[in-house]
């Protein structure tokens, strides 16, 4: 059995259905992010996990132990706030001691416990400050000190990010993930970034209206995603309409443009109309060895983006965006251009009938 | 804006004037503000202050502090204190507890805002409106005292209950001290973060534990600060006390009161040091809320 | 939880039998005039008194005279202080909230003394005490009117604001009253509200001054002598402290309105 378990799960509030049929299971030392726009129920999922939402349905077993309608104070797990949620009145040293103090434990193991997680977390200077001294970053460190201190089952991080400045954004989250991994902690993390989740995850649960999308690790979630929902929530992507030639060889017509695809395409017939997307990054520029979808276009418009530069094509009467690596040597055409793009046959992914 | 470093490069170097300059327009533009207040708050203060410590024929003198520390004038800042001291307290904790109610109670949310609107009403309803209300509710003939020894039996005035002593102050002061108490408390109690209590219970805290660490500890400058606001408020009231007892009790605010319209101390110079006591009670009063509430600005800090 | 929720509306039903049981019990009593009926015969005779009707002219227009001079005072000040001098503005606020700790008693006490004789004899004439009076009162709203406007000011950047008028070319005259004053409004009006509440029923500066001419030391004088009359004007005055307060809600939160001290 799964160290952390969830069965059936659903969250009613009145007629609306804020969670439902959510089922997971996740190992011990496990890194989870719950992923999907604002509203779509992770949070609350997360909640019910910390024990602040009682499930109307379904259940939830830490190790083997049924947690479902146990109170907070009972359940042994850890979490970090959005909004640190540090306690104005300790200091640094006291906000990471409060939980041991609540469990009466000896004073001499509560200040050797802090000392370890001021180390973990790299505020030896800082041990005796108030919140209000510290910056944002520094006072999330604290929050994640503080939740790990009493040694949880699960550790629960509700965008622990989001408030914070993009740099510190990027060093605190390979940070969490170092400790998370250093302390072999399960952990489930609440994002809305898929830049993050995808970053930071062993696997992602992919949420939308209250329902999980996909679960998968973050290479399936954005190479394979399986529904519509993930392929455009997960990374930037192209869309467009295209027309069945063939199902049985997986070839496409847009806008007289032939595109193939590496899979049959069962259930449709000739005419049918699909939605189809690629992602910018799978074009290239077409040369002679590529055997693959080869297409014309027309350059409009070239755009730096630092390490990748965006030039985005008229394919047939559909717009599209290539990303390519930035590197010295690189030969960019000009605006106006005609050339040709290529992409493997993989890159062709369906989303359904239009 | 003169440039400095150009002026150096030639050789002659001022000190430079436009700093001064820049000040005292910058006062400029205040001045009108600057002389009415000298006019009716400065030099008002002012002259008692100066009138305290000095003698009729206009020498200075310690004689009228000295004054103060006479039983009769003692008895009425103590008097007054302890009125204060009362309403503050039951004040500050019963507003404390309906603020609680309004704000983290659970109650609909129109009958928060209905309370907060009367609140702002009832604690400005003062003076002698409301001494003249509870006269005719509690006073000897007040249709409650009646009614409560007519049908219940129970004689207020004979268990030595009277509207015009002490405790009849407090329970009218308490009709403005209770709502502004609502009023200075509930931004502090909207301040307490949901999360500080969520990250208190899944510590392992109970909610009992998690009021004694955090929640009464954040609150606590606010709460001080508020009941010293309190204080002061009702130290300086003067019309609710003459109209509820007819200036019958010995207030620091009725004395002067007396005083200005016929020298019952004989001897005006005690007067304004009497006055002057005043302001420095309210003074320490005021600084010390201030000081606090700072400090909960500080922690409750959005 | 529902514990919790049983407490919190015995506090509430508490604290309302306590508001409300003085104004009903005041009212049942302004209604019983004559032996054996309820009327209204009471606030009749009040609105017929001449005294009635000339203090409350007479403390509206105080209160009037009271909010122009404190508009006109402290607008350009807290406007200058933002836009020129940021750095005196500790000063004006710390002049502003001194009021507070000058209880109203002692404030007339020193006006009194200063102004009796000397060199500005103000109490010798009719329109000197007028004016003492209306000074007083824009002293004890400093702190009311120096919060709402200061804080109205801070949120709409007055200093940005002034720079894009001027970029456009309006001169001081129409920026000061197209643009400053307009955007204060809420600001404004929740002031001129709390100040009218303030001044209308204040008894402790216009008894020594002023003495019957105004509202409050009238409504003392017939509760002194004519208890029915008074437990009307009691209703009355109550009625218009209302008023103003919901002026001041319906006009927007009233920001200055937090740490209210009226007249004790």
């Amino acid at each position: 059995m799964a160290y952390l378990t969830l069965t059936d799960i659903s969250k009613q509030f009145g007629e609306t259905f804020a969670v439902q049929d959510f089922n997971l299971d996740v190992e011990k030392g496990e890194f989870v992010s719950f992923l999907g726009p604002s509203g779509c129920g992770k949070t609350t999922t997360l909640r019910m996990v910390a024990g602040f939402e009682l499930p109307t349905g379904g259940q939830i077993t830490i190790n083997g132990a049924d947690i479902t309608n146990k109170a907070p104070n009972q359940r042994n797990v850890g979490m970090v706030f959005q909004a640190y949620a540090l306690f104005p009145n300790m200091s640094v040293s006291q906000n990471i001691g409060f939980g041991l103090r609540i469990r009466k434990e000896p004073e001499s193991a509560i200040k050797e416990r802090v000392e370890e997680m001021i180390r973990l977390i790299h505020l030896e200077k800082h041990i005796d400050k108030y919140p209000y001294q510290l910056s944002g970053g520094q006072q999330q460190r604290v929050s994640l000190a503080r939740a790990l201190a009493n040694r949880p089952q699960v550790l629960l991080l509700d965008e622990p990010l989001s408030a914070l400045d993009a740099k510190i954004r990027v060093s605190l989250r390979s940070e969490i993930r170092a400790i998370q991994k250093t302390l072999g902690i399960t952990a489930i993390f609440v994002t809305h970034d898929q830049e993050e989740a995808l970053s930071i995850s062993d696997r992602i649960v992919v949420m939308n209206e209250g329902r999980i999308e996909q679960v998968g690790t973050p290479f399936q979630i954005y190479n394979f995603p399986e529904t519509q929902f993930v392929a455009n929530f997960v990374g930037s992507l192209n869309t467009a309409t295209a027309e069945i030639a063939d199902p049985e060889q997986g070839l496409l017509h847009m806008d007289g443009v032939q595109l193939s695809t590496a899979e049959k395409l069962i259930g449709l017939q000739k005419g049918d109309k699909v939605r189809i997307a690629i992602r910018p990054e799978r074009f290239s520029f077409a040369s002679e060895q590529k055997k693959a979808n080869v297409v014309d276009c027309t350059v409009e418009n070239i755009t730096f983006l630092g390490s990748v530069v965006r030039i985005h094509l008229l394919i047939g009467n559909t717009k599209f965006h290539m990303d390519t690596f930035n590197y010295p040597s690189l030969e960019l055409p000009k605006i106006g251009d005609k050339t040709q793009v290529t992409c493997s046959l993989r890159a062709v992914m369906i989303l359904g009938q239009a | 804006m003169s440039n400095n470093s150009d002026v150096v490069a030639s050789g002659e170097y001022h000190p430079k004037p436009p700093f001064r300059r820049k000040l005292s327009f910058a006062w400029a533009g205040v001045l009108p503000f600057l002389i009415f207040a000298f006019l009716f708050l400065g030099l008002p203060s002012f002259t008692l202050f100066i009138g305290g410590f000095q003698d009729s024929e206009g020498h200075f003198t310690l004689a009228n502090i000295y004054g103060l520390f006479t039983p009769s004038i003692l008895s009425a800042y103590w008097v007054t204190i302890r009125i204060s001291f009362a309403t503050a307290l039951i004040g500050g904790l019963f507003g404390f507890f309906l603020a609680y109610a309004l704000v983290l109670g659970g109650v609909p949310s129109w009958v928060r805002s209905a309370l907060m609107t009367f609140s702002g009403v009832a604690s400005n309803f003062a003076g002698v409106p409301l001494a003249q209300a509870f006269i005719f509710t509690l006073g000897r003939v007040g249709i409650l005292t009646v009614f409560l020894r007519e049908l219940l039996n129970i004689d207020l005035y004979e268990q030595g209950f009277s509207l015009y002593s002490f405790w009849g102050l407090t329970i009218t002061y308490l009709y403005f001290q209770l709502p502004l108490m609502v009023l200075v408390i509930t931004p502090a109690l909207e301040g307490l973060k949901k999360e500080w209590r969520e990250a208190a219970e899944i510590l392992g805290a109970t909610p009992g534990q998690y009021w004694w660490h955090v929640g009464i500890p954040v609150l606590m400058p606010s709460l001080l600060g508020s009941m010293i606001l309190l204080f002061g408020n009702s130290f300086g009231a003067y019309a609710t006390a003459l109209s509820l007892t007819g200036g019958l009790i010995n207030l620091v605010t009725i004395l002067i009161g007396s005083q200005i319209r016929g020298d019952v101390l004989h001897n005006p110079n005690l007067g304004y040091a009497l006055a002057f006591g005043m302001v420095v009670v309210m003074a320490v009063t005021m600084s010390a809320y201030y000081l606090l509430r700072r400090r909960s600005e500080r922690w409750l800090r959005k | 939880m529902k514990k919790n929720l049983i407490w919190s509306w015995f506090w509430i039903i508490l604290s309302l039998l306590y508001f409300f049981v003085p104004l009903i019990l005041t009212f049942v009593f302004s209604l019983q005039t004559l032996k054996d009926q309820f009327s209204f015969i009471s606030y009749q005779r009040v609105f017929e008194d001449r005294g009635f009707i000339r203090s409350l002219i007479f403390s509206t227009e105080i209160g009037i005279v009271t909010i122009f001079l404190s508009l006109a005072l402290m607008i350009p000040t807290v406007y200058w202080v933002r836009l020129k001098a940021p750095r005196i503005r500790p000063v004006i606020e710390f002049i502003s909230l001194l009021p507070f700790v000058i209880p109203a008693i002692v404030l007339v006490f020193g006006l009194i003394r200063v102004f009796s004789g000397g060199l500005l004899p103000l109490t010798n004439t009719h329109l000197g005490t007028n004016f003492l009076l209306v000074a007083a009162y824009v002293v004890i709203g400093f702190p009311y009117l120096y919060r709402s406007i200061d804080a109205g000011m801070g949120a709409i950047d007055v200093v940005t604001l002034t720079e894009a008028a001027q970029s456009l070319g309006a001169n001081w005259f129409t920026i000061m009253f197209r643009v400053i004053i307009p955007n204060l409004r809420a600001a404004i009006f929740s002031a001129t509200f709390l100040t009218l509440a303030i001044v209308m029923g204040e008894f402790t500066v216009a008894t020594f001054l002023v003495g019957l001419k105004s509202f409050g030391p009238y409504l003392w004088q017939v509760n002194q002598n004519r208890a029915y009359e008074g437990s009307a004007l009691v209703i009355v005055s109550f009625l218009i402290t209302w008023a103003f307060m919901g002026l001041i809600v319906l006009v927007g939160r009233g920001a200055g309105a937090s740490d209210a001290a009226g007249p004790r």
